[in-house]
């Protein structure tokens, strides 16, 4: 859905490679592409026009509450489920293609494998589906393992893993053979704040490599940490689409104690935002970015005396409540 | 092809993992020593004339043999149930079909794996059977490998077709609906047979039509006519007319058309599977 036909669609700046009229199909095409995708389960809208493109290379954040369609989302552009409507390009190809598949990893959120393999045979038997040369499987299968921290690991059992072990497995067999596109839905839902990390640095790790992560999360904090873009998605819709800074479109305020300002000073400092006085704190919004240094010299020249200065910034969860409507 | 091997392979090293292979070669030895006991006594016991024993023989074979199609029938049902829906529901089947490969080859990897247990299973027990049936009273079926091929048979055929319920229903309503209908048809089969010792023209064809729709108990009585002597099957006719209502009786071999028609059914039912499969929302 382009921004002009959505009235919920807020417009961000600097969002060229999100106008769905983009040719998926040509050389350097996106890595997903969709236009106006739909998904309905007979009276339940899942997903309700999403026109997205995320560029080859990079960590796309997708964003949204519980029961937003990320997941419905997922499903159609891996061909798992059909869209009601609406057209998905995945790598340059219909979703779901089957050659192209060979090129994607994919994480599920509900990552399950035959529990009575072994770590190493679930990724081999991955490495065989995916027609990978026999020759490479024990390698491929071992650095897997290394990669997600279970190395020492790879001849247990599958059923004698917990939650987290089996996310890092699942993991493991997103990353074999070095896809071009990864998918990783909900990636971190059962792992420790170390595996939480680690994921943080494989993601980054894929980004150096050129690889597109496809991240489903409704985790900003992770969001925060790794994606180049996001799309925040709601009731099937997306809200808004852009860089973190671009989301963040609240511009950034400081909270102050000051002593000794004379009399008359807002008219003084008004140029630096909007004052308002909360108890022995005075809050200064709609400062432009760096200006705190700036701030703190003029109340200094006016005869006052800073005690303290909190810088403060817009969060994206911020700006997520305020885009659901939450604030 | 590969993919279609590679999910075969992974089902019957499942079977094997799961000690389920383990579990029915243990079911299956006690069975078959209990029946050689129960051979051994019929052919030596004091109480039989020769001829009870020739006559008790053959019948005690294909009571044998009815218990384990019913354990062939009932494991295949079970099996082929959980065999999708139950790997839909669990999550494990997403992550293999998300891979290069397409859902017919998962489906038909995992008839293959399946009916591939089944044949090893039938034939193991039967040619148990046949050598404790012939060590301990000598007697041969006329052609136990057809017999068991037949039992095979009508085991693939509840296979293929609660694998093609599997891909829309739960698992446990898959697995139900298959053995209830398997027992039906044995029911109308047992019904044909007195309907036609009785001239009861109505149930006679509605029985037939029953066979058609779920070929199991034809084939079955395909199992019982090559387990029965052709001596023995007319010593019954001379003594009791009547016995050409007995359900355990079979006078002639399953026609032509009604095995190309198993055989149509059965390629039928598994590309309706197939496209089943290819439609279903995961």
């Amino acid at each position: 859905m382009s921004p002009a036909r959505s009235a919920e669609h807020v417009a961000v700046p600097g969002l060229g490679t999100n106008d769905p009229g983009v040719c998926a199909q040509a050389p350097g095409s996106p890595a997903i592409h969709t236009i106006e995708l739909s998904k309905r389960y007979r009276n339940t809208v899942a997903l309700a026009g999403l026109s997205m493109t995320v560029a080859r290379g990079e960590v796309f954040g997708f964003l949204g509450p519980n029961g937003a369609g990320k997941t419905t989302a997922v499903k159609l552009l891996l061909g798992l489920a059909q869209p009601t409507g609406g057209e998905a390009m995945v790598l340059g190809a219909p979703a779901g293609d089957l050659e192209t598949r060979r090129q994607i990893g994919y994480l599920p959120e509900l990552f399950r494998f035959q529990s009575w393999l072994t770590a190493r045979e679930v990724l081999v038997l991955h490495c065989r589906l995916m027609r990978m040369p026999r020759a490479g499987w024990a390698a491929a299968a071992d650095e897997a393992l290394r990669l997600v921290g279970l190395a020492g690991r790879g001849d247990d059992r599958v059923g004698t893993f917990s939650k987290g072990m089996q996310q890092r497995l699942g993991l493991g067999v997103a990353l074999l053979g070095e896809p071009a596109l990864v998918v990783l839905d909900e990636p971190t839902s059962a792992l420790d704040p170390v595996g939480r990390h680690q994921v943080r640095v494989i993601i980054r790790e894929l980004r150096d490599r050129g690889t597109t992560v496809f991240l489903n999360t409704h985790l900003l904090e992770e969001a925060e940490h790794v994606c180049d873009r996001v799309t925040i998605i709601s009731k099937g819709r997306s809200l808004a689409t852009g860089t973190l800074a671009e989301l963040k479109v609240r511009r950034p305020s400081a909270r102050l104690r000051v002593t000794d300002l004379p009399g008359g000073w807002w008219q003084r400092l008004a140029n630096f935002g909007r004052w308002t006085q909360e108890g022995d704190w005075l809050l200064v919004e709609e400062m432009a970015a760096g200006r705190v240094p700036e701030l703190v010299a003029a109340i200094v020249a006016l005869g006052g005396r800073v005690e303290a200065v909190i810088p403060e910034h817009q969060s994206l969860e911020e700006s997520f409540l305020k885009l659901l409507g939450e604030t | 092809m590969s993919a279609v091997l590679t999910i075969a392979s992974l089902t019957m090293r499942e079977a094997v993992r799961r000690r389920l292979v383990a579990a029915f070669a243990l079911i299956s030895v006690v069975l078959v020593g209990l029946s050689g006991w129960g051979f051994y006594k019929l052919s030596h016991g004091t109480g039989f004339t020769s001829g009870e024993t020739n006559l008790a023989l053959p019948q005690a074979v294909v009571l044998f043999m009815f218990m384990f199609s019913f354990v062939v029938a009932l494991s295949a049902s079970a099996v082929a149930s959980l065999a999708v829906s139950g790997e839909i529901d669990s999550g494990v089947l997403q992550t293999l079909v998300a891979r290069p490969i397409r859902r017919s080859d998962v489906l038909l990897g995992k008839w293959l794996g399946l009916a591939g247990l089944l044949g090893a299973y039938t034939a193991i027990v039967s040619g148990l059977l046949v050598g404790v049936v012939y060590w301990t009273s000598g007697f041969v079926s006329p052609d136990p490998v057809a017999a068991a091929a037949f039992v095979f048979g009508e085991g693939v055929v509840l296979l293929t077709f609660v694998l093609l319920l599997s891909t829309r229903l739960p698992a446990l309503a898959a697995g139900v609906i298959g053995v209830a209908l398997f027992g039906m048809a044995w029911l109308a089969g047992v019904a044909g047979t007195l309907s036609t010792a009785l001239h009861i023209h109505a149930m006679h064809t509605a029985s037939e039509i029953g066979q058609y729709l779920l070929p199991t108990d034809g084939l079955w009585r395909g199992a019982i006519y090559y387990l029965e002597p052709s001596s023995f099957v007319a010593q019954q006719l001379a003594g009791a007319p009547e016995a050409t209502g007995d359900p355990f009786l079979a006078l002639s071999a399953p026609p032509w058309p009604f095995l190309a028609w198993a055989g149509i059914w059965l390629v039928g039912v598994l590309v309706l599977g197939v496209v089943s499969f290819e439609r279903r929302e995961l």
